[in-house]
This record gives C-alpha cells, structure tokens and sequence, in this order.
C-alpha cells in the first residue's frame, strides 16, 4: 500500500514537473481555464439580473450549489485524468494498457498516474471563487456538524464522479472507441447538479434519486447548509445520505473496473 | 468546382461513417437541452412575456440552439490548426483547391449530414418532451434559411481566423478555448442574449457573435420588426465581410513564415 502511494506520487511527479517547464505558459492555461469555466455562472448571474430568482433561490444561494459541484468535479477531474475516458480509450486503442499490465505495480495506479492535466487547477480555482461567493453572500448559519460535513461532502462528490469515470472508461474494454453518452452522467452530472433539482420533469427526478442517485450528492447537503425548506417532501435524513451514496459509487465502479479488468482482450496493436 | 463538391460529398460519407457517434451525440444534446429548458421554465415562473420573449419562445430558442451545436460547430475546434504543427497542411497546400475554400469544402459537408441527423432529428425528438413554435409564414421560413447559411458561414471563418493563429504560436489550444468561450456566450448560445441585461447585449452588438446564433434564432421566432430584421442582416453580412477578409490577409501573411520540416 505505502508502497503504491509512494509510486504514485512519483508518477505524478514527473507530470508535474514536465507540465511546469514553462512557467508563464503554465500559467497563462490555468488563468484561461478559470475564466473559460466562469463563463455559465456569469451568464446565469447576467439572467438573474431580470428574473431575480429561480425557484424561490437567490444567486447566492445558486453560487453555494454551483461552487461545491464545480470544485469537486474539477478536482475529480484533475485527480482521475487518467481515466478521462477521452485519454483511456486511446490506451485501450494503441495497447498502451498492455504495457502497464506487465508492470508489478497495481493498474489502478499506473492509470492514475499516466496522466494529470495540471492546467484543469484554474476550474478549481473557479469553484472555489464560486463557492465563496457562495457563502459570503448567503451568511449560512455554521454549526459544528455543518462545518464538519461541508469537507465530507465534497470529498464524497469527488469519490461520486471518480467513480462515474472509472465505469465510463471500463465500458471502453469491450466498445473500444469511447461512449459519448458517459459525458451524459459527468459533465451532464455537474450541471444537473448545478441548478435546485425540484426544477427537473418528474422522469428525469426520478432516474436521479433512485438509479444514479445525484440528487443526494449536492442538493440536499445545500439544502441543509442554507437551512432551506425542501420541496420534495424526503425524510430529514435526506441530506445525510451523501456518504452512503459515495460509498456504493465506489464499490460498483471497483467491481465493474476489476470485471472489465478480468474480461479485458487486448486489440493486438 | 466540381473539385469542392467532390470535398463537401468525402466529408460528408465520412461524417455519416460514425453513426453510433452520430446518435450518441444526439442524446447528449438531448439531455443537455432538458436541463436548459428546464432552468428556463423554473426562471419564468409566473411571468408571461420577458423583454418581447414568452416562455414559449425560450423554450423553443433552447431547441433550436441545441439542434445547430453540430451544424454550427458552437464549440470550435482546432482541427486546421493541428495540420500547422504536425506539418500535414504541407499535402492540403498542394491540393489544386484553395487552402480555405478547401477546408469549406470540408465543414460543409460535415454540417450538412449534422443539420439532418442532429438538428432535424434532434427537433423531433425534442418536439415529444416539449411543445415549439413553429412559423406559419413561408416568408419567414426563408428568412430563417438564409440566416443560419449566414451564421454558419461567420461561424466558419471565426473558427478559422481562431485556427490561423496557429501559424504564430505552436499551441494554440489555450486560446483557441478562451476564443470559443467567448462566442459561446456573445451569440447568445448560452443564454438568450434577449434575456440578459441590455446593456450586454448592446455590448454583443459590437461583435460578430450574436449573427452566429442569436440573429437566426430572432428570426425563426419573429421577433424583429422590419426595420431590426435589416438590421440583423446587414450586421451578419459586415461582419461576414470583415472575418473573410482578416482570414484571407492573415494566411497570406501566415503562409510566408510557414516552416514544415521534413521527415
């Protein structure tokens, strides 16, 4: 174990280092990234100006909702680069994987750290500013158990959509080429997870709670920050189910990847 | 041109060769423009007409700009630019077709098979989910053609003069997202540029962005009055004017510091 981590850490590493050669260029993609990202808050704060709220939530209060997805999934983004399934299929396309496997280091590992898109930094950078803006102008009312489960939360959103991504690539062991509808869950996922979900037809809710259950991963925890009334009617432990969502996420998206894994054949390139 | 068409027919067989993609494509639109419609159902609430736009309109504006994300290719890419770095522009300048023309030649036939697969199947897919406007006018039918051939053609020549910064830098990746997030959100593909404050879409007004979506969008709606539908017209046919001419100039001027090396 401390083994893996140590190399891990070396993997990412030497991304690092590479990706920092040229400081200016570096920097100037991080700054791009954060104003690039910025873009659909801004212009969701330009249409606030007419229509004031959205189902009864004020922009700031939409801030606290966008800042905790787009930092989680941004980071999510920046940590699982490896298994973007933009850069995955290539790998299972060139039989790039096969080279990992003869490797005595866990696959897992090695695909983590094959790749990490340092510039994706800036859209972290945005959520935060977001998230920030977020809570200054809402003023939450911070007790104990908030302040201790907002970081829960996020680590929990990041796990969720990690998770999301690894099956989305194992799905490329059998189709090869990657699926465009997996963006349909991640990038779908964060603006999904973007708005107050009550504004959503009752299918689409539905799909949601029950079989990809996203409406537990940030809009109830928001709910109960800003001590909002909830519109669904769920019981008070609604908000609560965050970490158990998480925790069934993973353990799919580990028992597909090892099944995908166990199945994989090679394309012989 | 018969050497054009034969470009436009290649690129279209090809585009039509990746169907799963094709259709794969067309649900994330689909699911994405939910999502879009959705927030602007839940942002109206109550009211009946916002700035000369009922929600009817917004709902069918989503639609719409949803259905032309492929036919517009709204999100830019840098395909032109790419064939700068890695030298195979070197086989493109050869052809007995010009180098823009060429790559016209190449959108369109892409665009054509995306109008059909994402845009008008998209429509009726969409149709099933939500109830649109359709115009009853011939007139305006044709109206709405000729300005999305327009908005099409600024979208071309925009993602070219983006692609054309290629021959300066040796990695345009950057800018190129900045450039198309920019006209993302200055065409009004995000939001209706109608919904924003005015004074942005005064500001937009300056830019060739709102004739790449938001003009035939106003259009299909009818929301113009003659004399604002001139207007919209004349601002995609200046601004079409200026975009081909930067493009033209900057590869005459990009072609001469132009390096491939061999291998």
């Amino acid at each position: 174990m401390i083994y893996s981590i140590k190399i891990l850490w070396l993997l990412l590493k030497t991304q690092i280092r590479s990706q920092t050669q040229y400081r200016l260029s570096f920097l100037a993609d991080v700054f791009t990234t954060a104003i690039f990202s910025s873009i659909y808050f801004l212009a969701f704060a330009l249409i606030l100006q007419r229509f004031e709220t959205v189902a009864g939530w004020t922009l700031g209060e939409i801030a606290f909702l966008v800042g905790m997805t787009e930092t989680s999934f941004a980071f999510m983004d920046l940590l699982f680069s490896g298994f973007d399934p933009d850069s995955f299929s290539p790998m299972v396309r060139m039989g790039s994987l096969d080279q990992f496997m003869v490797r005595p280091v866990s696959l897992t590992i090695q695909v983590l750290g094959s790749r990490l898109i340092l510039r994706r930094m800036g859209r972290v950078l945005e959520g935060l500013a977001v998230l920030a803006f977020g809570i200054v102008t809402t003023q939450p009312d911070w007790t104990w158990l908030k302040t201790f489960y907002l970081p829960v939360v996020l680590v929990c959103q990041v796990i969720c959509m990690g998770s999301i991504f690894m099956m989305g690539s194992t799905i490329t062991f059998w189709t090869v080429e990657r699926i465009e509808a997996v963006n349909i869950l991640t990038y779908g996922g964060n603006e999904l997870m973007s708005y107050p979900m009550n504004i959503y037809p009752r299918w689409l809710l539905f799909i949601f709670t029950y079989f990809v259950p996203f409406i537990f991963v940030n809009f109830y925890p928001t709910l109960y920050f800003l001590d909002k009334p909830d519109p669904l009617n769920f019981p008070v432990f609604a908000p609560f189910l965050t970490p158990l969502v998480a925790i069934g996420m993973a353990l799919a998206a580990y028992w597909f990847w090892g099944y995908g894994l166990r199945h994989y054949q090679s394309t012989g390139t | 041109m018969q050497a054009f068409l034969k470009i436009v027919g290649i690129s279209a067989r090809q585009q039509m060769t990746y169907r799963t993609a094709l259709v794969a494509g067309l649900f994330t639109n689909l699911f994405f423009g939910i999502l879009r419609a959705s927030l602007l159902i839940a942002l109206y609430q109550g009211e009946t007409s916002v700035n000369g736009m009922d929600v009817g309109g917004a709902i069918t504006y989503v639609a719409l700009s949803q259905a032309m994300i492929a036919y517009l290719t709204i999100f830019g890419n840098t395909e032109m630019g790419r064939t700068v770095s890695d030298g195979s522009i070197a086989s493109d300048l050869i052809k007995p077709v010009h180098f823009i023309l060429l790559w016209l030649g190449r959108d369109l036939g892409r665009s054509l098979v995306n109008f059909v697969v994402r845009g008008l199947f998209f429509i009726g897919l969409f149709s099933l989910f939500y109830s649109l406007y359709y115009p009853l006018e011939i007139g305006r039918w044709f109206l709405f053609f000729v300005s999305l051939i327009f908005s099409w053609l600024l979208n071309f020549f925009w993602r070219m003069l983006v692609n054309l910064g290629a021959f300066w830098s040796p990695d345009i990746q950057g800018f190129a997202r900045l450039a198309f997030g920019f006209s993302q959100l200055f065409s009004g593909f995000v939001l209706p540029l109608r919904l924003l404050p005015d004074w942005f879409s005064r500001l937009s007004n300056w830019t060739p962005f709102p004739g790449m979506m938001n003009h035939p969008m106003e259009v299909y709606l009818g929301i113009y009055s003659p004399s604002q539908l001139l207007g919209a017209f004349g601002h995609q046919l200046i601004w079409l004017f200026i975009l081909v001419f930067l493009c033209l100039a900057l590869f005459r001027l990009g072609i001469r510091r132009l390096v491939i090396q061999g291998g």
